[in-house]
Order: C-alpha cells, then sequence, then structure tokens
C-alpha cells in the first residue's frame, strides 16, 4: 500500500464571476521513502494539489477525491485529527522563503512550537532540539542564532530554516512547493543537496513540485507531469526524459537550455497557459500541441497504464516528436 | 531601545514647549486684555490688577516665568477670573472625572472595536461580519455630539432608566451615557482597522506556513497573527485618544460630568485664558506622552524598526 | 550632459503608453464606480442635497433670521412642521423657519467641508510632493514637522484661537485649514516616493528641468487619483469638525447658522417633545455624511482596485 494515495482529487474555486476548476481528477500515489516530482508550468495545478492534501486550500477553495493516508481520508477527516497529522506525519515547505516565516517572532519560537505542540515537550528541550536541526541543515553558529528574528537571516538561510522547521517531527512525507524558486542559482543548488542529504538521512518520502526540469533530474525517482489540472504523463524520471510519451514533456524538455548541445534558439511552446474557468473539452494541452488530431479537441484522453509509466494522449507512443 | 527611546524624547520635549510658547504668544497677541469688561475699570485698579497677576512686565520676562513655572513646579498660575482658584486647583477638580470615563471610553473602544474586527475577519462573510460592517459604517456617521443627544433621548427621557447628567463621584449609572457615546465612533473604527488588517494577515504565507505545522487555529491567530494585525490599529490610537480627549468637552458639556472640559467651555466663553492655555498644555503633554507610548510599543512589536 | 536621444525616444514612447493606458484607466474607474450602486445613489443623494442647500431658499416662505413673536411661548403646538403655516420644518424656540435655518446650515456645512478639503488639497499636496520629490533631509525635515502637528490636540488650539481673535468664519476656515492638510501631506509624500522613480520624472530631472516645474508639471497631476479619493473623505470629517466647534456654540454665530449649532440647540428643547428641532437638522447632517464616506469609498475602489 502507497504511503499516500491521491484518488481522482478535484479543487475548484468560487469566484464572483465562475468557478475556477484548478485539478480536475488526477490520481497518483507515492511510496514509503520514494521521491516523487510533480512538474509543470504555472497553473497547471501542481501546488494546489498540495494544498488540498494539507488542507491549506484560500478560503474560497473546495476538494472532493480522496487523500488516503495510512487509511485515513486528509480530505474529509476532522480538522483535530488533520492538525495531528501536519507537520507531525506530513510537512511542507513554500515557494517564498521570504514570507514564509512569521516576521514577528523569533525563529526560537517558531520551531519550539511545534514540538512543544506534537511532541510536549518543554519549552527548553524544544529549543535545543530545534538547534540540533538547525545544525542538521548546516546553519553556521546554530544556537546563538536560533533566538534571531526572520529578517535577520539571508533567502537561502531562511529555506533552510523552513526545512529544518517542517522535519522537527521526522515526518514521513515531505512536501517540497518550488523549494529554489525564489532563490539564486547556487543558494538553489545548496538547498537541493540539503534537501537531498535529509532524504538519506530520516528516509522522509518528498514531493517535490517545480517546473524546473533541471531540478529533478539529478533528485527524484518518478516524476508526474501535469497540465491544465490534469496528469498528462508519469513515469520513472530517467525513462521519461530519454522518452517522453507525451508532446507536452517533450515540449518542456525542448524548452530546458543544455550546454552540450550548440543550439543557436531555445525550443519554447507556443500560446498561453489556460484560462481555468474555461478548459477545452477535450485535451487541456490541443489548443498549444504541435501535433494535434482531430479528436483532441472533443475528447478528453483517458490516463492509460503501460507498465511503470502512464500517459493521456491519443496520438501513439511512437509518433510523439 | 534606550537610545530609540532617548531620541523619540528629543522630539516630544521640543514639542510641548512649542506648544507652551505658542498658546502664550497667542494669548499675548489677544486684543485686549483679560480684564477687559462692559464695565472698564479704573486705571488704577486696573494696574493693580496687572501687577498682581504680573501682566506689567515685559513679554519675554512674562513667557521665560510662565514657561519655568509650568515646567519645573507643573503651576499654571491663577485663574483670571476667579480669584480663590488657580489653575491647578481647576485640573485637580476636573481632571479625575474626565481621566475616569476617558480611561473607560478608551478600554471599551479598544476591545470590544478589537473582538468585533477579530471576529468579523475569522468569519468573513457570514452575518457577523456583515454586522461588524454594518456597526463600524453606521458609527461613523454617530459623532460624539449625535451620539450623546440620541442616548438623552433614548435610555433618559424615553425609558427613564439613566439620570440625565452629573457625576456623582462617578457611580456607574452616571457613566454609561458618557462613556457609550465617546467610545461608539472609535470603537467603529478601531474594529473596522482590525478586520481589515486581520483579513490582510490570515492570507499572509506565513500564516499558511502556521496552519501547516498543525497549530489550531483559535492558536494559529492569537500568537501568529494577532500582533502584525495589531499594528495599523496600533498607529490609529493615537488619533483616536486625541479624538477622545476632544470629545470629553462635548461630553462634559451635554451630560454635566464636570470634566476639564466643562472648564475649558465655560474659560472660553468667560475669557479666562489661564485656565484654556492651563488645560491645552496639559491635553497636549498627554497626547505627546501618549504618543511616545504607542510608539515604544510599535517598536517593540515590530522587530523590523527596532532601535 | 544630454541623454541619449535613443532614450529620450523610447521614454517618449513609454509616456506615449502611459498616457493611452492613463486614459483607459479613467475609463476603468468610472466603470467601476458606476457598478457600485451605494456610490452612485449616494452621488445623487449628494447632489439633492447640494440643490437643496442652494435652492431651498427659493421654496422658504420666511427668512432665516425672521422672529415670529406670536410663536415665542407655544412652540409646541403653533410651530410644529407644517405645510398650513408653511413652517415646513417647523419653528425653532425662537420662533424663526426651521426650514429657511436647516438650508442655512446645510450650505455653510457644506462650504466649510469643501474649503477644508481644498485647503488640504492644495497646501497638502504641495507639501508632501515637495517633501518626498526633494527626500533626504530636505523630507527628514518637512515630515517630522507634520509629525510634531498632528501630535498636537488642535482642538483646543483653535479654541483658544476663536477665544483670543473672536468668533468668525474666518477664523473657522484658517483653523480647519491648519490642521487638514496634515494627513494628506503624508498621503502624497508616499506616493511621490513612487512617482518620482518613473522613467518621465527621471528624464525631466535629467534634461535639467526646474523642480518646481518637475512637481507641478509630472509629479501633481499623477497624485490626482489619490488627492480626489482622499479629498472626498475628509469633507464629511471636516463638516464634523465645524459642527463640533458650533456645537459648543463657538463656531458660526447667530444669526447665521450650521448643522451642528442646530442640532445643538434641537438638543436643549427635545426634552419639551420638539422633536422635529433636532430630527431634521440631524437627517440632514447624518445623510450628508453617509452620502460622502459611501462616494469616497467607491472612488477608492474605482481608482485603487487592489485593495478592495
Amino acid at each position: 500500500m502507497p504511503l499516500l494515495e491521491i484518488d481522482n482529487l478535484r479543487v475548484s474555486f468560487t469566484t464572483a464571476d465562475s468557478d475556477v476548476n484548478a485539478v480536475n481528477g488526477v490520481s497518483f500515489g507515492i511510496d514509503k521513502g520514494e521521491t516523487l516530482a510533480i512538474v509543470g508550468e504555472s497553473g497547471s495545478g501542481k501546488s494546489q494539489t498540495a494544498f488540498a492534501i494539507m488542507g491549506l486550500l484560500a478560503r474560497n477553495g473546495h476538494a472532493t477525491g480522496a487523500a488516503r493516508f495510512d487509511g485515513q481520508d486528509l480530505l474529509s477527516i476532522s480538522k483535530r485529527d488533520l492538525n495531528k497529522i501536519r507537520s507531525r506525519e506530513i510537512a511542507m515547505i513554500f515557494q517564498d522563503p521570504m514570507t514564509s516565516l512569521n516576521p514577528y517572532l523569533r525563529i526560537s519560537d517558531q520551531m519550539a512550537e511545534v514540538l512543544m505542540l506534537h511532541k510536549g515537550m518543554s519549552k527548553r528541550d524544544a529549543i535545543n532540539e530545534s538547534a540540533h536541526m538547525l545544525d542538521a541543515v548546516r546553519i553556521p553558529d546554530a544556537r546563538a542564532r536560533i533566538s534571531m528574528f526572520p529578517h535577520e537571516f539571508s533567502g537561502g538561510m531562511r529555506q533552510r530554516i523552513m526545512i529544518a522547521m517542517a522535519l522537527l517531527c521526522q515526518p514521513r512525507l515531505l512536501i517540497a512547493d518550488e523549494p529554489t524558486t525564489a532563490l539564486d542559482v547556487t543558494v538553489q543548488a545548496q538547498i537541493m543537496q540539503v534537501l537531498s542529504d535529509i532524504r538519506s538521512n530520516f528516509g522522509t518520502a518528498v514531493i517535490l513540485i517545480t517546473h524546473d526540469l533541471g531540478v529533478v533530474a539529478g533528485f527524484c525517482d518518478r516524476t508526474l507531469v501535469m497540465y491544465g489540472g490534469q496528469i498528462m504523463e508519469e513515469g520513472p524520471t530517467d525513462n521519461l526524459f530519454a522518452n517522453p510519451s507525451h508532446p507536452y514533456t517533450s515540449g518542456l524538455l525542448r524548452a530546458v537550455p543544455r550546454l552540450d548541445r550548440d543550439d543557436a534558439k531555445l525550443a519554447t511552446i507556443a500560446g498561453e497557459p489556460p484560462d481555468m474557468s474555461r478548459l477545452p473539452a477535450g485535451c487541456p494541452f490541443s489548443p498549444r500541441c504541435a501535433q494535434v488530431l482531430d479528436n483532441c479537441r472533443a475528447e478528453r484522453p483517458l490516463l492509460e497504464t503501460d507498465g511503470t509509466r502512464r500517459r493521456a494522449c491519443h496520438l501513439p507512443v511512437h509518433e510523439v516528436a | 531601545m534606550f537610545s530609540f527611546v532617548a531620541r523619540r524624547l528629543a522630539v516630544a520635549i521640543p514639542t510641548l514647549l512649542i506648544l507652551i510658547v505658542v498658546s502664550f504668544v497667542l494669548m499675548y497677541a489677544a486684543p485686549g486684555g483679560p480684564f477687559n469688561s462692559e464695565r472698564p475699570l479704573p486705571p488704577a485698579v486696573l494696574a493693580n490688577i496687572e501687577a498682581k497677576y504680573g501682566l506689567d512686565q515685559p513679554f519675554w520676562k512674562q513667557i521665560v516665568n510662565y514657561v519655568a513655572s509650568v515646567v519645573t513646579q507643573f503651576d499654571f498660575g491663577p485663574s483670571f477670573q476667579y480669584k480663590d482658584r488657580s489653575v491647578n486647583d481647576v485640573i485637580a477638580q476636573g481632571f479625575p472625572v474626565t481621566l475616569t470615563y476617558g480611561f473607560w471610553s478608551f478600554v471599551v473602544a479598544v476591545t470590544i472595536g478589537v473582538s468585533l474586527g477579530v471576529a468579523a475577519a475569522i468569519k468573513h462573510n457570514t452575518w457577523l461580519d456583515y454586522l461588524a460592517v454594518g456597526i463600524s459604517i453606521g458609527a461613523q456617521v454617530l459623532p460624539n455630539f449625535v451620539m450623546a443627544p440620541i442616548l438623552l433621548l433614548i435610555f433618559t427621557l424615553w425609558l427613564g432608566w439613566l439620570p440625565g447628567g452629573g457625576w456623582n463621584g462617578g457611580q456607574w449609572p452616571y457613566l454609561i451615557m458618557p462613556v457609550i457615546a465617546l467610545s461608539t465612533s472609535y470603537m467603529a473604527s478601531i474594529a473596522r482597522i482590525t478586520r481589515s488588517s486581520m483579513l490582510e494577515v490570515l492570507n499572509a504565507n506565513f500564516i499558511r506556513t502556521a496552519r501547516a505545522k498543525g497549530l489550531p487555529m483559535r492558536r494559529v491567530i492569537w500568537k501568529h497573527a494577532m500582533k502584525p494585525a495589531m499594528l495599523p490599529v496600533l498607529s490609529y490610537l493615537g488619533p483616536a485618544f486625541v479624538g477622545m480627549i476632544t470629545g470629553s468637552v462635548i461630553i462634559d458639556v451635554f451630560f454635566s460630568t464636570g470634566g476639564i472640559g466643562q472648564f475649558f467651555v465655560n474659560s472660553a466663553f468667560n475669557r479666562d485664558y489661564s485656565v484654556i492655555m492651563g488645560i491645552t498644555i496639559l491635553v497636549g503633554a498627554l497626547t505627546i506622552f501618549f504618543n511616545l507610548v504607542v510608539d515604544i510599543l510599535y517598536a517593540w512589536i515590530d522587530p523590523k524598526i527596532r532601535y | 550632459m544630454l541623454p541619449n536621444p535613443a532614450t529620450v525616444e523610447s521614454v517618449a514612447e513609454a509616456m506615449n503608453m502611459a498616457e493611452i493606458k492613463g486614459r483607459s484607466l479613467w475609463a476603468d474607474a468610472r466603470q467601476r464606480f458606476l457598478h457600485n450602486k451605494a456610490a452612485v445613489v449616494s452621488l445623487i443623494i449628494l447632489a439633492l442635497v447640494g440643490a437643496f442647500a442652494l435652492f431651498g431658499g427659493l421654496l422658504a416662505q420666511y427668512e432665516n433670521d425672521f422672529v415670529d413673536f406670536t410663536l415665542i411661548g407655544s412652540n409646541a403646538y403653533k410651530g410644529v412642521p407644517s405645510l398650513e403655516t408653511s413652517h415646513y420644518f417647523g419653528t425653532d424656540n425662537s420662533g424663526r423657519d426651521l426650514f429657511a435655518r436647516t438650508v442655512q446650515g446645510t450650505g455653510i456645512s457644506l462650504m466649510v467641508g469643501i474649503v477644508g478639503a481644498l485647503v488640504a488639497v492644495v497646501v497638502g499636496t504641495l507639501y508632501g510632493a515637495t517633501a518626498g520629490y526633494f527626500g533626504g533631509r530636505v523630507d527628514g525635515v518637512m515630515m517630522r514637522i507634520v509629525d510634531v502637528l498632528m501630535s498636537i490636540p488642535f482642538m483646543f488650539v483653535l479654541i483658544l484661537m476663536l477665544v483670543i481673535f473672536g468668533r468668525s468664519i474666518f477664523m473657522l476656515f484658517l483653523g480647519i485649514g491648519l490642521i487638514s492638510w496634515l494627513d494628506m501631506a503624508r498621503i502624497a509624500r508616499g506616493q511621490t516616493l513612487t512617482i518620482k522613480n518613473k522613467e518621465f520624472v527621471e528624464v525631466a530631472h535629467a534634461t535639467g528641468v526646474h523642480p518646481v516645474k518637475i512637481i507641478l508639471r509630472h509629479i501633481v497631476p499623477n497624485l490626482l487619483g489619490i488627492v480626489i479619493v482622499y479629498a472626498t473623505l475628509l469633507v464629511p470629517n471636516m463638516i464634523i469638525f465645524e459642527s463640533f466647534i458650533s456645537f459648543l456654540g463657538l463656531g458660526v454665530q447667530e444669526p447665521a447658522t450650521s448643522l451642528g449649532a442646530l442640532i445643538n440647540e434641537g438638543s436643549s428643547t427635545m426634552q419639551y417633545g420638539y422633536y422635529w428641532q433636532i430630527a431634521f437638522p440631524l437627517f440632514f447632517f447624518v445623510v450628508t455624511i453617509f452620502a460622502f464616506f459611501f462616494v469616497g469609498d467607491g472612488l477608492r475602489d474605482a481608482l485603487d482596485p487592489k485593495d478592495r
């Protein structure tokens, strides 16, 4: 049984003008200790999928389907039970480390409260433990700096603090929502290194949400590609990158700048990301797809399993360019 | 922290001195002295009186004497209209009254305003939210001088539940209407400010982080959202304080509570300059002190502007 | 040094774009304002109140200072509002026609509010724009002065002035003008700080345009939106301010009157059951204040949609 199993998840937001369907029937699982990448451009529904799992959707958001963790459906359990799972079993780190820490509280308070809440530790013990964890994510002089305020740290340091805070209770699953997007390239590499160390030291399963394929390649066992709130394709990362079986995936891969090839021009995917309040009836990618077929616009392709791979496309596999 | 307070004081003290000097100059520049009445006094008598109050001395000497006695001895001099009373006597009589109902009004405005605002923000777009917004919009058009007659009409003339005025040592039946009249519009403003700033804070990323930690909502609000949400409220407290102390004039006149506002208005009609000046300076000093406290509180909450 | 011609050209283009965008911005704002029912209704009400103040005198059957001695002592039954006696709103305690007096009081209150707001707009905008444009030490000193002035309880100083220099409308305007610009100066300064880094201001600065001209030509026009919003919200506050002073009997002097003075008179006779004497002035006061607040809110939402 997978650690977390998502079944036909749908997320919609009620707005004044219309309903926006951000996630439209997504199903996947993640095993213990596994690393899964969810890849897609902004607006593909990847972050909302994560928020739905954690019960962190905006006020006007609504999720249906199921997200089973240890046999409990996270979408339907009580707030009290969900609070017992948050951070203790499933922790999350966010895209923007600059604003994700409370600027009005000391790091020590923000970290210690997690342990005091979930482990019933005394404040002194909790702060000690937190300082250890800051050491583990390689924050220099953690003992002294733990009593500082967030604005006294750089962006990269703050993301390390977020990671340390998420790992305090040694959760079984860590959801990282674009953890490096807001950071400098050199800092990005450091953060990914920290995440990879953590994974091997604690055996934590990780869902890495990103639009950066370069980050995925060296880090994740399995990759899931989303577009328009639906899964386009899924498979073991190496296999999927070597043989993309969906026009969208191959488009994404062509758009990654590469040093080993001397292409003068970087390929882009023509067109705009979809309007989530008015998705086409067929494949959501069909308006931008270079290899679109007649039935693509009218009929939504089903997600079909083939060995370790899944894909949703009408085009036969061997014809994908 | 020390240097922060010192720097604030470096602004506050000159402000107060300027206020004292300006009011003194205004009084000095007044056409006709304080003892010009319909029945002119014989010149000899006038000279005598002016000598008694030190008005025969040169301008610079008068102002230095005045500032010195106010600053060093907290002595605002004698009243020009009542020979047996000094300005200090007037203040000693009226100030405790003003302070009492002013304190309660402030407490009511802040506690009810903040609770209403927080409740409305948490229950955004429910009947409670609409009620809070309705109340705060309605109270905008009910400044103290409108509230006072309406309250009097309802609770004294129609229902006969509360005395229409007087102080009686500040017993609660005499306290209720002054406090409601003075606090309502500020309560509404505080509720509105709290609601919008709380709504904004609840959308902040760090609140999402706090929720992801598994903290119960009550704790998220108290520990994580309250401090930042209170910052705009805190900056409003300075103007609210000025407004309330100004409004006390209306309260005293309307409910005959006998606070400094009553003496202030009486003196305004009697041209009792020394009392007007004394009260103006006292109120100014209070305001400046209060703003200082607010500034320090602000710096205490917001670590980013620390010292 | 002359700026690179290419830069000037591209900036000119940007300015044209901004202008086109600017125009549609105003059109957008009007659209949004017209969609706000409360604001539109309030605007109509304000127009009606204004018409009442301007032309209501033509309907009044009595002069506002005409004292009907026959009514004194029998106000309770003869002075009630009635179409027969042509005292539409009844009479006040001295037997004067309350309709005529309410017309006059509304007019004076509106005038005080609008003049106070205008002073705030002119003085506050120029002061704030100057402080924000020059920045640095000039800004520090100018805004510190505003801080100092804000921490003074002005109502008391104003009353002190009214006592010393005598009560008159002029003193009232002076006093209100002294206070009202402070907030506006702060708002205008904050906005100027963001505008002054825009290309068109930098180009003007680089080509040696005189600072006064930059402030008047380039900065002030761009402050217009926020200034209009704030001025609309300032008018009711000024009306409340004046009413406060008149309520104490220190404002407008007899036979002239304002809504505050009328509310004061009405509140002193309501214990005898002459409710109309407070009801009519209070009604016009509340309606006017309400309408101004709603129009101001509507304008703010229309001009600054992100702030909703």
